[in-house]
């Protein structure tokens, strides 16, 4: 299980936060001000940071001075744009920065790269009779390994991770293909249908109209 | 050309103009004096010459014992007085046909044609001095002629005397003359030269901390150095420094106030963003969502949604306040602070708050609905702070010449910190207390911008735990 700690001022926006993390299987705990944040951090449980800037008491900057040496990575929360703010909050030694308003599955994106950085993600995922090693790029379907291609195995792999969740061509794009990757949603279309025929994945990788694709998961069926 | 030139070589052209033409009238007219006394001088030397020829004529009669002399004893007698004549002083004598009876030794005088010319033009009836200058080789020979009439017979006398000396002094006195003038010209215009740079220096002075201050230092100041006129003007150049300073100082806090509104109104408008984008996101992308997580998520996006509502009606408010035109008129201070209690009666009733008023019976001029919002905004953040069962104290009355309206509460009170920013817009001193309470940061914002349109100040006395008073002190000029 992994935990993060949420340092947000608006209860609405931690209470939101909490609820995104939630459907990740991710375990949040809220704290509403600046120095009950650092406090909380320093118990060093904490696989993750999520910090907002403006916080009373004690601002993000102030706080993420304070918590250098707790040894949970950072990601910096803010309503402001400035490239300034951007860059001191990473020269104090954020991992990453989101400007708000973001969406659910921006956040969680964001989060999954920063823990797989840290090594704190699973790194073999089980869904029925697959198994499927990050580390090593090797997926099984009843122990006898299965073809795919680099991007394919991409594609599976965030459907895994994001089980039951809604996901649109546009965000797989952004996440696989990269923000500078202008093709159209039909290259999602085609390796999506690829990943389907391999695994045996029609009734579960089932597509959503005018959305995208969701897995649905195992243990609900 | 540069006004130095310009006032250079205006005045330098000026300077020689006159010396020149003074010189020239002086040197002329001392040349007319001297030629005067030389023809009176001439025509003395002709007379004497005249009667001597008279004379001889009348002594050589006498003594011949005649009673004519004939035409040849009258030319012996021509020649010998003629030829008596020293040698600069030449002489002749002619018939009253203008033939040469006798004529002294002095051929180029004599064989010179206008010599000739002038002779012809004399009447031989009149018996007036024409005098003339003759130029003759090197040589100036001022000339008398004139009539006369020796033993009955008319006869044309001629003198002549060497006036070269005039002439050469006066060729000497202008090459002096230019020479001295172009001398003092040198002079001259060296010394103008040094007074017309030294009298400007201030001016490129000047024109250098003009461009210094156009620039944008608008630090610096002239010092006030030279002549009268330049003074003045640095003078004025500072004081206009002075307001371009001032002005520049006051844009800039201006442009800095506007930023902070925007970056506060950024984040204030964002964050109910936040919180809608994501729940409404879940709501969209999560296959079982609960009943109660329903409920929650979307009653959370209502809330934020009120606030932005709350949040961007008040910007309206404010932004209207700017543009529109207030329609100030008479009206009474206890008048309007009852009619606010009515309005506010219902909250007043919810918190159990009471109101208590002392109010002296003042008029002044406003916009009623304004000014009403004003106090409703003011007496709602006292009952917000009070607790239930306490009393708001509001005082009206005169001090200073102004009219002082104060609003004290006995509720929580808040830091000198808080205090001091409490004016600020988006500034709250319970951030999540008064968000529940819908509140956007603006109300004192937009208090201060309505006591700006009744030429009024607010200010604040606050203690800690203890309570708060307000206090809109209105100009005397408002009163009625």
């Amino acid at each position: 299980m992994i935990n993060i700690l949420i340092i947000e001022d608006d209860q609405n926006i931690a209470k939101m936060i909490k609820a995104t993390l939630s459907i990740v299987n991710y375990n949040g705990t809220c704290c509403y001000d600046g120095k009950s944040g650092a406090k909380e951090a320093m118990k060093g449980t904490y696989d993750l940071i999520l910090l907002d800037v403006m916080l009373p008491e004690m601002n993000g900057f102030e706080v993420m001075d304070a918590i250098k040496n707790c040894g949970s990575p950072v990601i910096f929360l803010t309503a402001m744009q400035d490239v300034a703010d951007k860059v001191k909050g990473l020269r104090l030694g954020a991992e990453d920065y989101i400007v708000k308003p973001f969406e659910a599955l921006e956040l969680l994106a964001r989060i999954d790269v920063v823990l797989r950085r840290s090594n704190k993600t699973q790194n073999i995922i089980t869904y029925g009779s697959l198994s499927v090693d990050i580390a090593s790029h090797i997926i099984t379907d009843n122990g006898e390994p299965v073809q795919l291609t680099p991007k394919e195995f991409e594609v599976i792999v965030y459907f895994l991770q994001h089980q039951d969740i809604a996901v649109s061509r546009e965000r797989l794009l952004s996440n696989i293909w990269g923000y500078e990757f202008e093709g159209e949603s039909r290259t999602v279309d085609i390796h999506v249908q690829q990943v389907r025929r391999k695994l045996g994945l029609k009734d579960k990788l089932i597509t959503i109209p005018k959305l995208g694709y969701r897995l649905e998961s195992q243990d609900k069926t | 050309m540069k006004l130095w030139q310009k006032i250079f070589l205006s005045s330098l052209f000026l300077i020689i103009a006159a010396v020149n033409v003074i010189s020239i009238v002086l040197l002329n007219n001392s040349h007319k004096l001297i030629i005067e006394r030389e023809q009176s001088h001439a025509i003395r030397e002709y007379e004497y010459f005249a009667a001597s020829f008279a004379n001889s004529a009348i002594y050589e009669r006498l003594r011949s014992e005649k009673i004519i002399l004939n035409d040849k004893e009258i030319s012996e007698i021509a020649t010998d007085i003629v030829s008596g004549r020293p040698k600069t002083q030449p002489a002749a004598i002619y018939s009253s046909e203008k033939k040469p009876i006798a004529e002294s030794a002095m051929p180029e005088l004599f064989k010179h044609d206008d010599l000739e010319r002038f002779i012809s033009s004399i009447s031989s009836t009149s018996d007036n001095y024409n005098i003339r200058v003759f130029n003759c080789s090197d040589k100036r020979y001022m000339a008398v002629c004139s009539t006369i009439k020796v033993e009955d017979k008319t006869f044309l006398l001629l003198t002549a005397s060497d006036v070269s000396e005039i002439f050469t002094l006066r060729t000497k006195q202008t090459n002096f003359v230019r020479q001295v003038g172009m001398i003092s010209a040198a002079v001259i215009s060296l010394i103008l030269l040094v007074t017309v740079i030294l009298l400007l220096r201030p001016l490129s002075r000047l024109n250098t901390y003009t461009k210094a201050i156009a620039g944008g230092n608008y630090k610096i100041r002239i010092r006030k150095r030279g002549s009268r006129e330049f003074r003045e003007l640095a003078e004025n150049m500072n004081i206009m420094a002075d307001s371009i300073q001032s002005n520049a100082a006051r844009l800039e806090k201006i442009a800095e106030d506007r930023q902070t509104f925007i970056a506060n109104l950024a984040h204030e408008m964002k964050t109910p963003l936040t919180s809608i984008l994501g729940f409404a996101d879940l709501l969209r992308i999560k296959k079982n969502v609960s009943d109660k997580e329903r409920v929650e998520y979307a009653g959370t996006i209502v809330e934020e949604t009120k606030r932005l509502r709350s949040l961007s009606g008040k910007l309206m408010e404010l932004i209207a306040l700017g543009g529109t035109e207030t329609e100030k008129k008479p009206v009474s201070i206890p008048g309007m602070i009852k009619d606010t209690e009515t309005s506010l009666l219902p909250l007043l009733q919810k918190n159990s708050v009471s109101l208590s008023c002392q109010c002296e019976d003042i008029t002044i001029s406003a916009d009623e609905e304004l000014f009403k919002s004003l106090l409703y905004n003011i007496i709602e953040n006292a009952v917000k702070a009070s607790a239930i069962g306490q009393e708001i104290n509001i005082r009206a009355g005169m001090s200073d010449g102004n009219a002082v309206i104060a609003i004290t509460d006995h509720g929580i009170g808040m830091s000198k910190e808080d205090a001091k920013k409490v004016f600020e817009p988006f500034y709250m001193v319970d951030k999540s207390r008064s968000r529940k309470a819908g509140g956007a940061g603006l109300g004192l914002a937009l208090c201060v911008k309505i006591a700006e349109i009744h030429n009024a100040v607010l200010t604040l006395d606050s203690t800690l735990g203890e309570g708060t008073t307000v206090y809109i002190i209105i100009s005397g000029e408002e009163c009625l």
